[in-house]
C-alpha cells in the first residue's frame, strides 16, 4: 500500500477554444502519507502541468467549491483520500453544471439562479427595530433550521441525479432542501401557496424519482430523502387545500 | 475594453463585503460585488466558532455589556488598538447580531434549566431569557459572549446575508479578480479586473471602490486560511503608492492545525479537556503554565507549543516536527457527539481516529490583523473615494491580537459602517473620471500580462513561479513565525528582497491563455512578496514584543518607544516598504497589564 | 415568468399525474400480490382452484375485476410510463450517468423501466389469451402452460414481482412512509416470497395431469 504510484486520469477541455475536443490525460505520481485529490491535484499543477483547472478554496470540506467525479461518483475532492482509492484514478468534471475548464465547473451560477427562482430568504414584512430584543424562538427550532441549512451547495447530490442530468429545471434534491429551510422557519411569513406554485411542479418535487443518489453522494450525509418527503407530503396536503 | 460603470463597487464577497453591500444599497446606489469565487465560498463560511456580541443573555454571560467587551477587546490587543473603534464596534456588535437574527441566521437560543458544563460546574439558565439569543465561551473573554449557531456560524452568518443580497437584487460577478486600482492619484475610480471564466479583461468605473477582500494567511505554508486568502485587496491598495497598510506584522497563529492539512482544530478540543502531548506522550503544558494549562490564550499556548518543540519534544515527521493533541480520554461517545466536527476532521483529512489515535498539531497562521490602513470610517488613507472593511483592512480593532469571534463580529459591524460611510460618500460625489486614465492602468495590465505570457524573450532567467511562491512560504515560516529575533528578521527581510527581483522574471510553463491559473498567481506573486517584505520588516523594525509580535531579543512590551502603529508604504521603483508610524489612539484604557499573559515561571520538562 | 407560464397560471397536474401513478401503480401491484395468492391456489388442488374462479365468477367480480385491472393497467403505462426518457440524447445521459454512478437506487430505477416496457407487451398478450378464453378453469391454464406458455409466464412472473417490488419500494421512500434499510429488506423478502409462490403454482400446473 504504501508508495504506490498513482495514475490520474483527467478530463481536458477548455471549452474557451473552439475546436478543440475533449479528452483524458494520464498523470502519474508518487502517493505520500494522507494524501487527498487536493494534494494530488496541486502537486501536479506545480511540477507537470500547470495550465490544468480545477477549484479549492477552504480544502477542508466546508465551502463546497471542489466537487468532481472521482472515479466516477460526485465526490468533495478535497476530503478524498487517496489511500481510499484504487492505483488508477479517474477524475472528471461534475455533469449538469456548466463546464468552465477541465475540472472546474460553475456550480456558482446554478446555485444563486436556484435561490432566485425559489425565493431563498426569509420573506418577512416585519422591519428591524435595532432597539429591541431579538424575537424569541426556542433552541429547538433554531436547531432545526440550522440542521436544514447545512447543505455547502457543492452539487454533488445535482450530479449524482439521473433526472438533473435529463432536465435543466429540475431544482434537484438541493433546491427542495433549500426550500425545506423557508418552511421549518417560523420568521418566514410566506402563505403556503407561494411554497406550492414554485416546487409541487416536474421541475420540483413531483419531478423527483426517489433515485436517492443525492442522499448516497451528499458529502455533508444530509437527510435529504426525509426532507424531501416532507416537502412532498407538505405539497400534496396543500394542494388539495388550495 | 469592456466597461461597467457603478455608483459602488465591491471588491470580495465575503461577510464583510456583503454586508457593505446591504448598506449601499438599501441607500438606493448601484452597487457591483465582485469576488474570485461564489459568495458562498468565501473564506467567512469556514468560520465555526462564534461572533462576539455584548447580550448577556446565557447564564456564563449575565451582566455582559458593551463596556465589558470593550476592556475584553483593548487588553486582547495589548493595546494596540484604536479605541475609539473599539468603542464603536462593541457598542454596534449587539445590534449587528439582532439584525443577522431578523434576516434569518438561526442563532443557538437560550434554554432554561440547570446544565453542566465539561468542567464540573452547574449552571441555571433563567425561565425569563428562553429563546433569546445564547453565547458560548471563547478565550480571553470576561463573560461567554460568543453568539454561534451549532458549528457553522460562518456557514450561516454568510448564507443569510448572501440570501439578502439576493433578495435586493445586488449584482455579483463571481470568478472576476480585481488586478489594480484605477486612480489619478486624488481619487479611485474602479478596478481592472480578469474573469476567471475565460481570461478576459474588464475595466470597473466607480465613484467608490471598497475593499473586503479577506486577509493574507496564504502567505504563510502552514495556514488554516482558505487557499484563495492570498491578499489581493492590500497589494492593491499598496501598489497604488499613495496607500499605507497598517501594523502588517501583526500575525496571529493557532495552535493547534491539523498537521499536514494545516486545517483548523478548534479550540473546543482542549475547552473539552483535551491535552497537548510532546514525543514522550508527556502532558507540558501544566509545566509552563501551571494555572490554565492547555487554556492559556491562543498566543500563550502557541508559543510554549514551538518552545517546547525547540527543546527537542516535538515529534519528527516528513512534514517538520510537531506535537499531539490527545482527546482520546474524553470516550468515544463525546468525541462522536460533542466534538463531532474535529473526529471528522481527523479521519476525513488525515485518516486518523482521534477516539483511539493521537493528532498531529502544530501551530498554524491563522489571522492578520494588519491590513489597509483606515479610519474609523472605513476610508482608507491617503486616497478619495476607496474604502476598506473586514479582514482585509486595518480599521485597528484588534491591534497586536484579535480576541477570537472579534473578526466574524467586525465584518458585520464594519460592513455595517463602512457601508453608510461610503454611501454617504457615493452620494456627494460625482463620477468624473478621464478615459485617458483608465486606459492607462488598462494597459499597465496589459502590459504586465504581455510580459509574463510572451516576454520570454527578453528575460535573462525564466523564473518558476510554484518555485518562487514556496520559497515565499519557506521563509516566512521559518523566519517571521511565532518567535521573531532580529537576526532571522534580517534574513528573512534579505531573502524576500532577492525573491523580489527574482519574481519580475516570471516565465509561464503553460501558454498562459485563458483563464489560466499559472498566470493568475504570476500575476499576483509580485504582490504577495510586497506584503511578505512588509510583515518581515515591520516587525525587524518593531523592537519589542506585542501581542502575537513576540521578539526573543526584545520579550518586553515597551509603551514608551512603541505605543504606535506601523504604516508601511511602497514606492514603485522600491523593493523594500517604507515604514512611518503614527500613535494609537488611548481614549479609555491605558496601557496596563493583559491579565491573561504567560506565567512568569520559565517551566520546561526537564 | 414567461408569457405562456403567467396565462396557464398554476397548474396541479404535476400533483394529480404523480397521484395517480402513485395509486395505479400500487394498485397493480396489489392486484398481483392478489392475483398470485389466487394463482396459486391450484396448490392446493384443481378443485379449489375451479371453485375459487368460479365464485368470483358468479358474483361478476371476475368481469369488474378484469375491467377495472386493463384500465388502471394503461393508465399506468400513461402516468409512469410519461417517466420514461423517450429522446435518444436522454437515454444517451442516462446509460453514461449509470454507467459511471454505479449506484443501486438507480440502477434499480432503469431495470424498472425496462422491466415495465415489457410488461406492457408480454402482460396485453396475457391478459388478451385469458380473457379471450374464459372461464378460467385449472384444465385450460395448466393446458396453456403445458403447451409451451411456461417460458412466458416464468419471464412475465420476474419481471412483474421485480417491476412492482422496485416501484413500491420508490414510492415509500419519495413519500417517506418508511426508513431506507428496513422498507428494501423487507420488500426484498416479499419479492422472494411471492416468486417462489408464483413458481411454485407453475410447477403444480406444469404437473397437473388428467388433461
Ligand atoms: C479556520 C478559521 C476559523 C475562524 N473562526 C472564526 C470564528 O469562530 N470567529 C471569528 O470571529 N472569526 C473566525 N475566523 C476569522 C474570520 O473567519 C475571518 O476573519 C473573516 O471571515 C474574514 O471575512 P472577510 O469578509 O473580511 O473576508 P473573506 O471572507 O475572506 O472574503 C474575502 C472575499 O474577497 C474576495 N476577493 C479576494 N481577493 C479578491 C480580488 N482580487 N478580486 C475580487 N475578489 C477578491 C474573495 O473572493 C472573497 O469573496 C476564522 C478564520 C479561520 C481561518
Ligand atoms: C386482466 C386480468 C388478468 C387475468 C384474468 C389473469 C389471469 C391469469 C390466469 C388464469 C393465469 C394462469 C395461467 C393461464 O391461465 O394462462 C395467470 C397467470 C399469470 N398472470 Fe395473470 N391475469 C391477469 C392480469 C395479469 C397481469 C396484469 C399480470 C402482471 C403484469 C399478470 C401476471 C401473471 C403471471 C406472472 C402469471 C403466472 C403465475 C404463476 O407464476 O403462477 N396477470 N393470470
Ligand atoms: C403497462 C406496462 C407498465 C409500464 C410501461 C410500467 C412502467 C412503469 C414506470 C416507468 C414506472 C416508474 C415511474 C417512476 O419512475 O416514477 C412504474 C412504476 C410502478 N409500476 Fe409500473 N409499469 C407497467 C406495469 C406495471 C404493473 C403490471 C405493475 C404491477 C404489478 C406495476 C407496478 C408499478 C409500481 C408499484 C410502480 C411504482 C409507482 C410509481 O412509481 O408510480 N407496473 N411503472
Ligand atoms: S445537499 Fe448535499 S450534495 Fe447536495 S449540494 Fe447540498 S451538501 Fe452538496
Ligand atoms: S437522486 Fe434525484 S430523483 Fe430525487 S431522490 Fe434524489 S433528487
Ligand atoms: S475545497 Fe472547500 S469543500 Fe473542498
Amino acid at each position: 500500500m504504501k508508495n504506490r504510484e498513482l495514475t490520474l486520469n483527467i478530463f481536458r477541455y477548455d471549452p474557451n477554444i473552439p475546436g478543440r475536443e475533449p479528452y483524458m490525460q494520464p498523470y502519474s505520481l508518487q502517493e505520500t502519507e494522507g494524501m487527498t485529490i487536493f494534494i494530488a491535484l496541486n502537486q501536479i499543477r506545480e511540477n507537470q502541468d500547470p495550465s490544468l483547472k480545477f477549484d479549492f478554496v477552504c480544502r477542508a470540506a466546508i465551502c463546497g467549491s471542489c466537487g468532481m467525479l472521482v472515479n466516477g461518483r460526485p465526490r468533495l475532492a478535497c476530503k478524498t483520500l487517496t489511500r481510499d482509492l484504487p492505483e488508477v484514478i479517474t477524475l472528471m468534471p461534475l455533469p449538469v453544471f456548466k463546464l468552465i475548464g477541465d475540472l472546474s465547473v460553475d456550480t456558482g451560477s446554478w446555485f444563486r439562479q436556484l435561490s432566485i427562482k425559489t425565493g431563498a430568504w426569509v420573506h418577512s414584512d416585519k422591519s428591524f427595530n435595532p432597539n429591541c430584543q431579538e424575537e424569541r424562538m426556542s433552541n429547538e427550532t433554531a436547531l432545526k433550521i440550522y440542521e436544514a441549512e447545512r447543505c455547502i451547495e457543492c452539487g454533488c447530490c445535482i450530479a449524482g441525479c439521473a433526472t438533473a442530468n435529463i432536465r435543466d429545471d429540475f431544482l434537484g434534491a438541493a433546491g427542495l432542501y433549500k426550500i425545506a429551510r423557508f418552511m421549518v422557519d417560523p420568521r418566514d411569513e410566506r402563505p403556503e401557496e407561494k411554497y406550492f406554485d414554485v416546487v409541487s411542479s416536474e421541475e420540483g418535487v413531483f419531478g423527483c424519482l426517489g433515485l436517492m443518489a443525492c442522499e448516497d453522494n451528499c458529502p455533508m450525509e444530509l437527510p435529504l430523502q426525509v426532507q424531501l418527503a416532507y416537502v412532498r407530503r407538505k405539497m400534496a396536503l396543500i394542494g388539495f387545500r388550495v | 475594453m469592456n466597461t461597467i460603470v457603478t455608483d459602488v463597487l465591491i471588491i470580495g464577497a465575503g461577510l464583510a463585503g456583503e454586508r457593505t453591500a446591504i448598506e449601499a444599497a438599501n441607500q438606493g446606489l448601484d452597487v457591483i460585488i465582485l469576488s474570485l469565487v461564489p459568495p458562498r465560498r468565501s473564506h467567512s463560511t469556514a468560520a465555526q466558532g462564534g461572533m462576539q456580541a455584548a447580550l448577556g443573555n446565557c447564564a456564563m454571560g449575565r451582566g455582559d455589556n458593551p463596556s465589558i467587551h470593550f476592556e475584553d477587546t483593548v487588553k486582547g490587543s495589548d493595546w494596540g488598538c484604536d479605541q475609539d473603534v473599539a468603542r464603536l464596534f462593541c457598542e454596534t456588535a449587539p445590534t449587528a447580531v439582532r439584525q443577522m437574527a431578523y434576516w434569518g441566521v438561526p442563532w443557538n437560543r437560550v434554554a432554561a434549566g440547570r446544565k453542566r458544563l465539561p468542567g464540573g460546574q452547574e449552571i441555571y439558565e433563567l425561565k425569563e431569557y428562553e429563546g433569546l439569543i445564547t453565547a458560548r465561551n471563547f478565550g480571553g473573554t470576561a463573560k461567554w459572549r460568543a453568539c454561534y449557531t451549532a458549528d457553522g456560524t460562518g456557514h450561516t452568518i454568510q448564507y443569510t446575508l448572501d440570501s439578502i443580497v439576493i433578495k435586493l437584487g445586488i449584482k455579483v460577478h463571481d470568478r472576476m479578480e480585481a488586478l489594480r486600482l484605477i486612480h489619478n492619484g486624488d481619487k479611485c475610480m474602479g478596478v481592472v479586473a480578469r474573469c476567471l471564466r475565460t481570461g478576459k479583461l474588464y475595466t470597473y468605473i466607480s465613484k467608490s471602490t471598497v475593499l473586503a477582500t479577506g486577509g493574507c494567511g496564504r502567505l504563510y505554508g502552514a495556514s488554516t486560511n482558505a487557499v484563495i486568502n492570498e491578499g489581493s485587496g492590500m497589494f492593491l491598495a499598496l501598489e497604488t503608492e499613495l496607500v499605507p497598510l497598517g501594523n502588517m506584522e501583526a500575525i496571529q497563529f493557532h495552535p493547534t492545525g491539523l498537521v499536514p492539512v494545516w486545517i483548523l482544530i478548534t479550540e473546543g478540543a482542549r475547552g473539552d479537556g483535551g491535552y497537548l502531548l510532546d514525543k514522550n506522550h508527556h502532558r507540558f503544558m501544566p509545566d509552563y503554565e501551571p494555572k490554565k494549562k492547555e487554556l492559556a490564550s491562543r498566543d500563550v499556548v502557541a508559543r510554549r507549543m514551538i518552545m517546547h518543540m525547540r527543546k527537542g519534544y516535538g515529534v519528527e515527521s516528513p512534514y517538520g516536527p510537531h506535537l499531539w493533541l490527545d482527546i482520546r480520554h474524553l470516550g468515544e461517545k463525546h468525541i462522536n457527539t460533542n466534538l463531532r466536527e474535529i473526529a471528522n476532521i481527523c479521519r476525513n483529512f488525515a485518516g486518523i481516529d482521534p477516539v483511539n489515535e493521537l493528532i498531529p498539531v502544530r501551530p498554524t497562521q491563522h489571522y492578520s490583523m494588519g491590513g489597509v490602513r483606515t479610519n474609523i470610517n472605513g476610508a482608507v488613507y491617503g486616497i478619495k473615494g476607496l474604502f476598506a472593511c473586514g479582514e482585509a483592512a486595518c480599521w485597528d480593532l484588534h491591534g497586536f491580537n484579535r480576541l477570537g469571534g472579534n473578526s466574524l463580529a467586525e465584518t458585520i459591524v464594519s460592513g455595517m459602517i463602512v457601508g453608510k460611510k461610503a454611501a454617504e460618500y457615493t452620494l456627494g460625489t460625482e463620477l468624473t473620471y478621464s478615459y485617458q486614465q483608465v486606459n492607462n492602468h488598462y494597459n499597465i495590465v496589459r502590459q504586465k500580462i504581455k510580459n509574463i505570457i510572451g516576454g520570454k524573450l527578453n528575460k535573462k532567467r525564466h523564473e518558476n513561479v510554484f518555485e518562487l511562491k514556496n520559497i515565499m512560504e519557506d521563509v516566512l515560516m521559518k523566519h517571521v513565525g511565532i518567535f521573531r529575533n532580529g537576526k532571522d528578521l534580517l534574513k528573512a527581510v534579505n531573502a524576500l528582497q532577492e525573491l523580489y527581483h527574482r519574481s519580475r522574471n516570471i516565465s509561464l510553463r503553460s501558454s498562459g491563455t485563458g483563464a489560466s491559473p499559472e498566470l493568475g498567481l504570476a500575476l499576483r506573486l509580485p504582490g504577495m512578496i510586497k506584503l511578505a517584505l512588509c510583515v518581515a520588516y515591520g516587525a525587524l523594525k518593531r523592537t519589542e514584543s506585542r501581542g502575537s509580535h513576540y521578539r526573543e531579543d526584545y520579550p518586553r512590551r515597551d509603551d514608551k518607544n512603541w505605543l504606535k502603529r506601523t504604516l508601511a508604504y511602497w514606492p514603485e521603483e522600491k523593493d523594500l516598504p517604507c515604514l512611518k508610524y503614527e500613535p494609537v489612539k488611548i481614549t479609555e484604557i491605558p496601557p496596563g497589564d493583559r491579565g491573561y499573559g504567560e506565567s512568569p515561571g520559565k517551566g520546561g520538562t526537564s | 415568468m414567461q408569457f405562456q407560464r403567467i396565462v396557464t397560471g398554476k397548474i396541479k397536474s404535476d400533483l394529480y399525474y404523480d397521484l395517480i401513478e402513485l395509486f395505479s401503480g400500487l394498485f397493480l401491484a396489489g392486484f398481483l400480490g392478489m392475483h398470485l395468492i389466487f394463482e396459486s391456489s391450484i396448490i392446493a388442488g384443481k378443485k379449489v382452484f375451479n371453485n375459487l374462479s368460479q365464485t368470483l365468477d358468479e358474483n361478476y367480480l371476475a368481469l369488474a375485476g378484469i375491467s377495472l385491472v386493463v384500465v388502471v393497467f394503461f393508465i399506468h403505462f400513461l402516468t409512469a410510463g410519461r417517466r420514461i426518457p423517450t429522446r435518444c440524447k436522454e437515454q444517451k445521459i442516462i446509460w453514461h450517468h449509470t454507467g459511471r454512478l454505479r449506484h443501486l437506487n438507480t440502477w434499480a430505477w432503469v431495470l424498472q423501466i425496462i422491466t415495465g416496457i415489457i410488461i406492457l407487451i408480454l402482460g396485453s398478450i396475457h391478459m388478451w389469451v385469458v380473457v379471450t378464453d374464459r372461464p378460467i378453469k385449472a384444465e385450460t391454464s395448466a393446458l396453456r402452460i403445458q403447451s409451451g406458455y411456461l417460458w412466458f409466464y416464468v419471464i412475465l412472473l420476474l419481471l412483474s414481482v421485480v417491476h412492482a417490488g422496485i416501484g413500491i419500494y420508490r414510492q415509500f421512500i419519495k413519500w417517506g412512509w418508511f426508513p431506507r434499510k428496513p422498507l428494501g429488506y423487507v420488500i426484498g423478502f416479499i419479492s422472494i416470497f411471492f416468486i417462489l409462490l408464483g413458481f411454485t403454482a407453475l410447477f403444480t400446473f406444469l404437473r397437473a395431469g388428467g388433461l
